[in-house]
């Protein structure tokens, strides 16, 4: 441990100095944050243009749309969906790729060599993501907005945004899981790219996941990203809540607030002692 | 001959093709390592496929769902396979150029004698091999999906497809002149083009979903729109309205000149910008 000194503003130093460290490798390509913002567009422009086809219109899409769904603003519902899904991909991307990056630039060892503790550095990272995920919706909307000529504050917007906010805490515990899971398989560059789909699907992000059948719905149902997704669509849509009462699908926001990140985190504990004893965390 | 700037190595076609060879090897040997890579590929196609039939059924009027998403099926899943392709190639190129720069093994690379050509070559060859199990894979699964799929017109769908492959390796050799130039930058350029193209040249659905000024400004700019036209229209039998774009035979000249021209444009600028990295310095950088 050499000299090094532990006390929450060491660790604290740590968390920041890990922020700082991300934002200053980010601030080097611009031209990714700017084309980030755009990418919720075109995930979004799909299930609309898709949907004009099928319907054969936009007015015959909207009419569909409603009787199917529940709101004939199928734009705006599917510009939330794809505004909340580049929320949880941004989360799950940036924690997923750091520890893959650290692998195969063969720095992994050296941050477990280092006396900071892992839980300060991936909570920077987990902060970093946290913050980059939360610039993103907010740009996604924006442009979003004006390119599909939506209003995106015609609903319950503070609703919508505690929605927001209170699904960004499961959302760390998904993290770690991922990490473990990035740690334990290695190739993440695909598994990134499918989970990515794995989870749009079940977040019903360009349809409601009342089409799945009962099996698929009930697995959808244990996703927290499915109810951050359905807050805020209900909240601004004036959808119907899971199991219709909004203090019911709080309480059960709350419950995955709560338990996913301490179960995401002993996941990655559990995980990362496991390599370390059997093969060490270096390999790639 | 022997150049001396190459010791005893024999630059030639010989040469080029051991590089390729070997090239591919390693790429076949890296990706068996991974095999969950492997079959998260295939979930991932499935899951697409999936989620956009979803997407689709919210727009059926009642009553109507069976017959009309077999119609729109068709459409997507041939259009889907036309977007593996260009996804993959594009991807993979641009992307493995990304870990040489990450690993540091890019320089290097470039001060080995080996064929530049062939090393880029080789890294598409493992996936294109795969991806045309993928696009089994997806015309099986639509098909049990709707009862069934047409496939018309399948030797000369073939012979569009093969072009078009073409044309994508020019597009994946920008992508590695782009990777060298922007780093980071280029894997979002990567997704953002994917996406672009999988919008305007309509790969999930017809182009009369698109608003006409679109087509008129963007789709028919774009060859691969015809592309993905001539070959959908061609596997579901020329029905009526198709294509979309322009008269077939208008759109196999467009089809062969893009696959004929294109990787000779891409490789050399792709050469162009690779030079200058060399000569400033920036290659190994990232």
């Amino acid at each position: 441990m050499g000299l090094s000194v532990f006390s929450h503003r060491s660790s604290l130093g740590v968390i920041l100095t890990v922020l700082k460290a991300r934002f200053l490798i980010i601030s080097r390509y611009r031209g990714s944050l700017f084309l980030e913002s755009l990418l919720p567009l075109v995930f979004a422009a799909m299930p609309i243009l898709i949907g004009v086809a099928v319907a054969g219109g936009d007015a015959a899409a909207g009419q569909n749309f409603l009787a199917n769904v529940g709101t004939a603003d199928y734009k705006l519902y599917m510009l939330l969906g794809a505004s909340v899904f580049i929320v949880v991909s941004t989360m799950l991307w940036i924690v997923g790729f750091w520890i893959r990056r650290e692998m195969e630039m063969g720095t992994l060892e050296s941050i477990y060599l280092s006396p900071a503790k892992r839980i300060h550095v991936v909570s920077g990272i987990a902060s970093y993501a946290f913050i980059r995920s939360s610039i993103a919706f907010v740009a996604a909307l924006a442009v979003g907005s004006l390119v599909f000529g939506v209003n995106p504050f015609r609903g319950e917007v503070y609703a919508a945004v505690a929605f927001l906010l209170l699904g960004l805490v499961p959302l760390w515990g998904l993290a770690f899981l991922f990490g473990a899971l990035i740690l334990k398989i290695k190739e993440a560059n695909s598994v990134i790219n499918s989970l990515q789909w794995v989870v749009s699907f079940f977040m019903g992000v360009f349809f409601p996941i009342a089409a799945f059948p009962p099996i698929l719905r009930y697995v959808a149902l244990t996703f927290p990203p499915t109810w951050m997704n359905q807050g805020v669509r209900a909240s601004l849509l004036n959808l119907s809540y899971f199991f219709e009462a909004w203090y019911i699908h709080t309480a059960v926001m709350f419950v995955f607030a709560a338990v996913v990140p301490l179960l995401g985190y002993s996941i990655f504990l559990s995980t990362e002692k496991r390599l370390k004893r059997k093969e060490g965390v270096g390999q790639y | 001959m022997v150049h001396k700037g190459f010791g005893l190595a024999r630059p030639g076609i010989l040469q080029s093709l051991h590089t390729f060879w070997d090239m591919s090897k390693k790429t076949i040997v890296e990706f068996s390592r991974y095999p969950v890579a492997f079959i998260a590929l295939f979930v991932q196609v499935f899951l697409i496929i999936l989620m956009f039939m979803f997407a689709a059924f919210s727009f059926v009027a009642p009553g109507t769902g069976a017959e009309i998403s077999r119609q729109f099926a068709s459409v997507m899943v041939y259009g889907l396979i036309v977007n593996l392709f260009l996804s993959f190639t594009v991807w993979e190129v641009g992307f493995s150029i990304r870990e040489e720069q990450f690993r540091g093994t890019l320089e290097s690379l470039y001060l080995s004698p080996a064929s530049k050509f062939g090393n880029l070559v080789a890294r598409i060859f493992a996936v294109l091999s795969w991806t045309a199990a993928m696009s089994a894979f997806a015309i099986f699964v639509v098909g049990m999906l709707v009862g069934g799929l047409p496939a018309k017109n399948i030797l000369l769908a073939f012979g569009v497809l093969g072009l078009t492959i073409s044309g994508f390796l020019g597009i994946g050799f920008l992508f590695a002149a782009v990777t060298i130039r922007l780093k980071e930058s280029a894997q979002f350029l990567v997704s953002f083009v994917q996406f672009f193209f999988l919008i305007f040249s309509a790969m999930f659905f017809p182009f009369s979903a698109l608003p006409r000024f679109l087509v008129d400004y963007v789709s028919r700019w774009l060859p691969v729109s015809y592309s993905v036209d001539a070959f959908r229209s061609l596997l579901i039998g020329l029905p009526e309205g198709f294509p979309e774009l322009m008269p077939l035979n208008s759109e196999l000249v467009i089809i062969v000149l893009f696959g004929l021209f294109s990787p000779l444009l891409g490789y050399l600028v792709y050469r162009w910008i690779e030079r200058k990295a060399r000569a400033t310095g920036t290659l190994g950088e990232y």
